[in-house]
This record gives C-alpha cells, sequence and structure tokens, in this order.
C-alpha cells in the first residue's frame, strides 16, 4: 500500500509563543487507509491538519501529500486533498446546488468533470429537493451533510476531515461513518481525521495517532493500542497516554 | 475558469438584491433631491398668491392695493373673514398665511395723521423650509402694503408724483458683485453662498453614506467567510490565494466603480436639476420684464450665468477627476475594511472593528460641513490631512476653486494610501496572519482580569 500523506518531523511554532504549537511530529497514511489524530483541547491537532491542508507555513518539517511537499508544492498538494474544518459553514446566500457547482468548478478541469462531481455530491449528501434552497435555510445537519459531500465529491486522495460528524445526530453520524468506510475500501479514498468522539473514531479508523501538548506520543492499530497500554477501549488508552504524557512534563 | 468561478461567486455576494437596491436608491434620492430642489427654486420665482382681507375697504386701501396688484409677479387673493378667531378663520378659509389690513386704516393715516396697524396671521409651518416659502411671500406683502402707502400719502398730500417719489426713495441703484479666483461676476455674494452651501452638504453625505455602505458589505463579507470557516475551505482547493485574493478586490472595486457610477449619475442629474432651474430662470428674467424686476431683488436674475462665469460649475474633467477620486476612496474604504474584517474573530467583532473606518469616515465630514480645513490649527489640520477620504471631501470645492494643487496633492496621497492598503491586503492573505491574527482586546482583558483573580 503506498502512502499518501507522509509527514516527517513537522513543526509548528507561532510568533510570540514560547512552546511549539506542534513539535517534530511524524506519520503516514496509505491508500485507502483512515486514519485519526486524536487529542486534547490545544493539542496541536487542527495546527497539523492546517499546516498539511497549506493554510499555515511549517515552522520545521515537511509533509508528502501525493509525493508533493506542502512547503515547496502547495499548489500541487490542495490538487490532491479536500478539507472540511470543524464547524465550518457554506455560503447563506447560495442555494445547496449552486454552492456544489461553485466547488466543483474549482476542482473540475472543465464543466463537464465538474458535472460529474454535481451530481456524486447530489447523490452523497441526499438533500434531493432541498439543493434548491438558499443554504441559509438548512439545519445544522444539513449543512455538515452538504459540505461532507462537498468534502468527497472529486474523490480526493486524501480527505482531511475536523470533526466530520460534530452537530449531526445519532443517525446521521452514523450515516457518515458508514459513508467514509465505504469510500476508503470502495474508492480507496485516504481519511486523516479528527475528533473526540472516541467511539467513532474506534468504528472507523484503521490507524489512530494521539497527539498532545504537540508531541505524537503513539501511533497504531486500535487493538495495538489497546494491548500496549492493557485498556479495554480506545477512551481508556487516551486516558492513559495523555495522563502519562502531563505526569511526564510535570517532571 | 477557476478566477471567473471565484469572481462570478464574490460578485454574487457583493451584488445582492439588496446591494443593488440600495445604489438604485441613492441614485434616485440624488436625481429627486435634485428635480425637487431646482422646482422649489423655480417656484421662489413664480407668482406668489397672497391672501390678504381688505376690512378697511377704503378708496385709499383700494389704490394702495391696486397699485401692488400692477406688479405681475403678485397675485392677490382677497378673502372675507367674520371673526377675531384667526386659527379658525384660517381653518374655514383652508389657507396658511392671511394679512389683514384693519378697519381705520385709512382714518387712522390720513385723519388722525398716526400710524396704522396691518396684521400678519400665519399657521405654524412644521413642513420645512419650501413650504414655508409663502409665509416669507405673505410677510413681504406688508413691507409692500407700507410702501404703497407711502407712496399714496406723498401724491395725496404732497402732490408727488409717483416717478418723483421713485427717484426721492431711490436715489441711487445698487449693483452687487461677487468675485471667486480672479473671476469677478455681476451677483450678489450671498445669492451664491446659499446655493453653494446645499451643493457642499449634499454631495459629503452622499460620499460618506456610499463609503460606510461599501466598507461594511466588504468587511461583513470577509469576516462572515472567516467566522464560518468557508475562508479555510477555499483556500485548501486547487486556487491561489492570491486568485482569492484577486477575485475579491476585482469584485469590490466593481462594486465601488458601480456605486461610484451609480452615485456620479445621480449627482449629475442633482446638480442639472439645480443649475437647470436656475438657467430656465435667466431667460424667463430676460424675456418678463416684470419678472426681470423680482428676480433682480432677489439678487438671483443670473445665478446660473454667475456660477459659469466665477467657475463654481464642474467642467465634464472634473466630473471625471471627481468620479476617479471617488473611485480611489471607496477602494481605499473597502482595502481598509478587507484588513480589519481579516481580524474578526465573532460577528460581535465586526462592529467593533468598522469603528475605524467609521470614524476616519465621519470626522472630515463634519468637519468640512462646518469649516475649511485650512482655517484650522495645523495639528488638527494635519491629522485631517493624514484620513484620505479628507481629500475627497474637499475635492469638489477644490475643483470648483481651481484649487489644483491641493487636489492633485490628496489624488496623488490617495493613490499612495491605496497602495500600501492593497499591499498589506496581500501580505495579510499570502501568510498565516489570515488564520492566526484576530481582534481580541475584550478578551485579553478578560483574561487579564481571569490570571488575576487566580493570581
Amino acid at each position: 500500500m503506498a502512502n499518501i500523506l507522509e509527514v516527517k518531523e513537522l513543526s509548528k511554532k507561532y510568533p510570540k509563543k514560547e512552546v511549539y504549537a506542534v513539535d517534530s511530529i511524524s506519520f503516514d497514511i496509505g491508500e485507502g487507509e483512515i486514519f485519526a489524530l486524536i487529542g486534547p483541547n490545544g493539542a496541536g491537532k487542527t495546527t497539523t491538519i492546517r499546516m498539511i491542508s497549506t493554510l499555515i507555513k511549517a515552522s520545521g518539517g515537511d509533509a508528502l501529500v501525493c509525493g508533493n511537499s506542502i512547503v515547496n508544492d502547495a499548489d500541487k498538494v490542495r490538487k490532491c486533498i479536500t478539507y472540511l474544518p470543524d464547524e465550518a459553514g457554506a455560503y447563506k446566500t447560495m442555494s445547496g446546488i449552486k454552492y456544489l457547482e461553485f466547488m466543483a468548478g474549482l476542482f473540475a478541469k472543465d464543466y463537464d468533470e465538474s458535472q460529474v462531481f454535481v451530481e456524486r455530491a447530489k447523490s452523497i449528501c441526499g438533500l434531493e429537493e432541498r439543493l434548491n434552497e438558499k443554504i441559509g435555510s438548512y439545519s445544522r445537519g444539513m449543512i455538515r451533510k452538504l459540505l461532507l459531500a462537498r468534502a468527497v465529491m472529486n474523490a480526493p486522495k486524501l480527505a482531511i476531515m475536523d470533526e466530520a460528524t460534530s452537530g449531526l445526530d445519532v443517525i446521521n453520524a452514523l450515516e457518515i461513518r458508514k459513508m467514509i468506510k465505504n469510500l476508503a475500501k470502495e474508492q480507496n479514498m485516504a481519511f486523516l481525521l479528527s475528533s473526540h468522539n472516541m467511539l467513532e473514531i474506534e468504528y472507523v479508523s484503521d490507524r489512530v495517532g494521539i497527539i498532545t501538548s504537540g508531541k505524537l506520543i503513539t501511533v497504531g492499530r486500535i487493538d495495538e493500542l489497546k494491548e500496549r497500554y492493557s485498556a479495554q477501549n480506545l477512551e481508556e488508552v487516551f486516558e492513559t497516554v495523555v495522563r502519562e504524557n502531563n505526569i511526564k512534563s510535570e517532571e | 475558469m477557476k478566477f471567473g468561478n471565484l469572481l462570478k461567486k464574490e460578485l454574487s455576494e457583493l451584488f445582492t438584491k439588496q446591494a443593488i437596491i440600495s445604489m438604485v436608491f441613492t441614485m434616485a434620492i440624488l436625481i429627486f433631491m435634485g428635480q425637487f430642489v431646482g422646482t422649489a427654486m423655480e417656484e421662489t420665482f413664480n407668482t406668489s398668491t397672497i391672501n390678504i382681507s381688505n376690512m378697511d375697504n377704503t378708496e385709499f386701501t383700494k389704490t394702495v392695493l391696486n397699485k401692488i396688484e400692477e406688479d405681475e409677479s403678485l397675485t392677490i387673493n382677497y378673502v372675507d373673514i367674520t371673526s377675531e378667531d384667526y386659527a379658525a378663520e384660517l381653518e374655514r378659509l383652508d389657507i396658511k398665511n392671511l394679512v389683514i389690513i384693519p378697519e381705520g386704516y385709512a382714518d387712522s393715516i390720513l385723519v388722525e395723521k398716526k400710524p396704522a396697524m396691518i396684521k400678519f396671521v400665519s399657521a405654524l409651518n412644521l413642513g420645512g423650509f419650501m413650504s414655508s416659502l409663502d409665509g416669507v411671500a405673505s410677510s413681504e406683502m406688508i413691507g409692500h402694503i407700507e410702501n404703497a402707502s407711502t407712496n399714496e400719502i406723498l401724491l395725496q398730500e404732497y402732490g408727488i408724483s409717483y416717478e418723483d417719489i421713485e427717484r426721492i426713495k431711490s436715489p441711487a441703484t445698487s449693483v452687487e458683485y461677487t468675485t471667486n479666483n480672479g473671476k469677478t461676476a455681476q451677483i450678489a455674494s450671498s445669492s451664491m453662498t446659499g446655493m453653494l452651501m446645499m451643493q457642499s452638504f449634499i454631495a459629503p453625505m452622499v460620499i460618506f453614506i456610499l463609503l460606510l455602505m461599501a466598507a461594511q458589505m466588504i468587511m461583513t463579507a470577509i469576516s462572515t467567510e472567516k467566522i464560518d470557516k468557508t475562508l479555510e475551505t477555499l483556500l485548501s482547493t486547487p486556487v491561489s490565494r492570491m486568485s482569492v485574493l484577486g477575485a475579491k478586490m476585482v469584485a469590490a472595486v466593481l462594486a465601488a466603480l458601480a456605486n461610484a457610477g451609480f452615485m456620479m449619475i445621480g449627482f449629475i442629474f442633482y446638480m442639472q436639476g439645480m443649475l437647470g432651474s436656475a438657467m430656465d430662470q435667466i431667460n424667463t428674467a430676460v424675456d418678463t420684464a416684470g419678472l426681470a424686476e423680482i428676480a433682480g431683488e432677489m439678487n438671483v436674475s443670473s445665478l446660473g450665468d454667475a456660477m459659469v462665469t466665477l467657475g463654481v460649475t464642474l467642467s465634464p474633467l472634473s466630473y471625471v477627476l471627481f468620479g476617479l477620486q471617488l473611485f480611489f476612496t471607496i477602494a481605499i474604504g473597502l482595502s481598509a475594511a478587507l484588513i480589519l474584517g481579516a481580524m474578526a474573530t465573532d460577528i460581535k467583532s465586526i462592529q467593533t472593528l468598522i469603528m475605524p473606518i467609521m470614524i476616519a469616515v465621519m470626522l472630515p465630514w463634519v468637519v468640512t460641513m462646518f469649516t475649511d480645513v485650512n482655517s484650522l490649527p495645523a495639528l488638527f489640520r494635519t491629522v485631517l490631512y493624514l484620513i484620505p477620504f479628507t481629500h475627497t471631501y474637499m475635492a469638489l470645492n477644490n475643483l470648483m476653486n481651481g484649487e489644483m494643487l491641493i487636489f492633485w496633492a490628496g489624488f496623488v496621497y490617495q493613490i499612495i494610501f491605496l497602495l500600501v492598503c492593497m499591499y498589506l491586503a496581500i501580505k495579510i492573505f499570502t501568510t498565516d496572519k489570515l488564520f492566526t491574527m484576530s481582534f481580541n482586546i475584550g478578551k485579553k482583558n478578560q483574561n487579564r482580569k481571569t490570571l488575576a483573580k487566580k493570581a
């Protein structure tokens, strides 16, 4: 399985801050793999994701997306990825279909391809007639479905999703999780997820990386991690890793 | 295709139905005001109807009123009143003003040799300046009655002819001249000042509204994108940041151009409405001998001509220059709003962030409305000159007065200011600052308080 993402000692230090927001982290994601980055608030998950999405510049290290450097080939990287930020919105004055057409136009080579993307998004989001209405009239769940469909409509090599199911009810969240698994399996799409929902991560992810205080403490398959930390579930693994790291930091 | 796609999206956000309605509405207001002011001015030249109740009804008062009626510009509407309840009488007769010549008027003057009394009744006017013109004309009628009465006394008691009376009363005729920038016109300066004041009040007011509207529009657009994280989504797509910024800027510039265009069309119509009526009056005054006298008294017979002579009208080139300056002004406002909007962290912060632009737009507007910037102390003058919008407020007067050095200095300063703003906007858009910088004075204070409590 070829690597879609290779993160190499990636670091980020914000000006006027003494500590690194992300401190030399390394991991990789293979084709069709679902990788989850989990950690407490302020651990550096969003900063890592933003660097890989080329939104902010790395202070050190690099990451290769489909072999393209986020430092030197940001334009090429953006052709391979889609990014869904946490609690993202959409243009309220646009209709759902116009939004999909607009976003498809940014990824597609020509009009025909953009139409293929739009049709795919329409079938994924399941909003049907509501797509003709203004996004401003959508519920939070509907917006999230629209954005998720947008994020996968062009079958990117790597879809980066920050809290993919936040704001969704149980049924919708389950649908999304199934959708992610199917896309990874059938379309060979890789996913980099970030979530606080351990149940979701345990259900959907192939591998997990736990980050705290900017450092990637551990990476592995969920069963491996459970065994490594003698835990019953991912929540216990998470708790143990974070506590151990806090004790080390205090020492 | 991608830039076009981005531009289309930005334009659809800026040219919303509400925005288009605002632009058309601004233009319509200007056109309406031009026509309205012009028509109202025209009315001041036209015949005024004065309500008179001649309760004296003697030969003397009849002769006096007949003499007044010889002036074609005045029409007398004779009414009868039956009581001294003037409020009720005005209501009954459905009139706003009334001149009453009481019984015994002629006797008082001719027999008792005492000054007689004339009553003038008018309803309190809350309908604005233009609707008060009738009242002014009626009150002036008292002067006419006094004048005609004097003439009749001189004729009847001293046998002096009307011609001699006129010569005695007006042995000299005054002719007023106004100068401006080495040019001279035969016109009373008070007439010119009135017209120019109205002009220098309306145009800056429209600039003020337009600037704030445009700044608010782009600031809301950019900050909403940041807050809703649609900007993050957009910048992670295969389009360059310069394309995203470029599309925003081009759309903002097009919006500014459309705004300025609509405003300029409205402004031209506004000026034509005002000047047109003044020009028409010259012809009327020349053709009609009766009106010429009245127009002469009001010092407005050559208002339009005088404006041209004194160079206080805008030439086509001046319109173009003013339009360009207006465009730069709006572009500065938009760039500054773009920079400030990028600092927004939530909807509330937008209201705070618009404040610097609001102050920069409002301060020179208020100052230029009440005084000449050049007459201010050096410190205030410098502060005002540093605000780029000041030069736009002063532009019309500078162009009219031929103060081209000051105009061009302001023009060049605005271009430099715009380039700096655009450079800063590009800097913010192409670095991490777009996502890391924020406006959080309130939050910093909160954090300090929390830390102090913990300590």
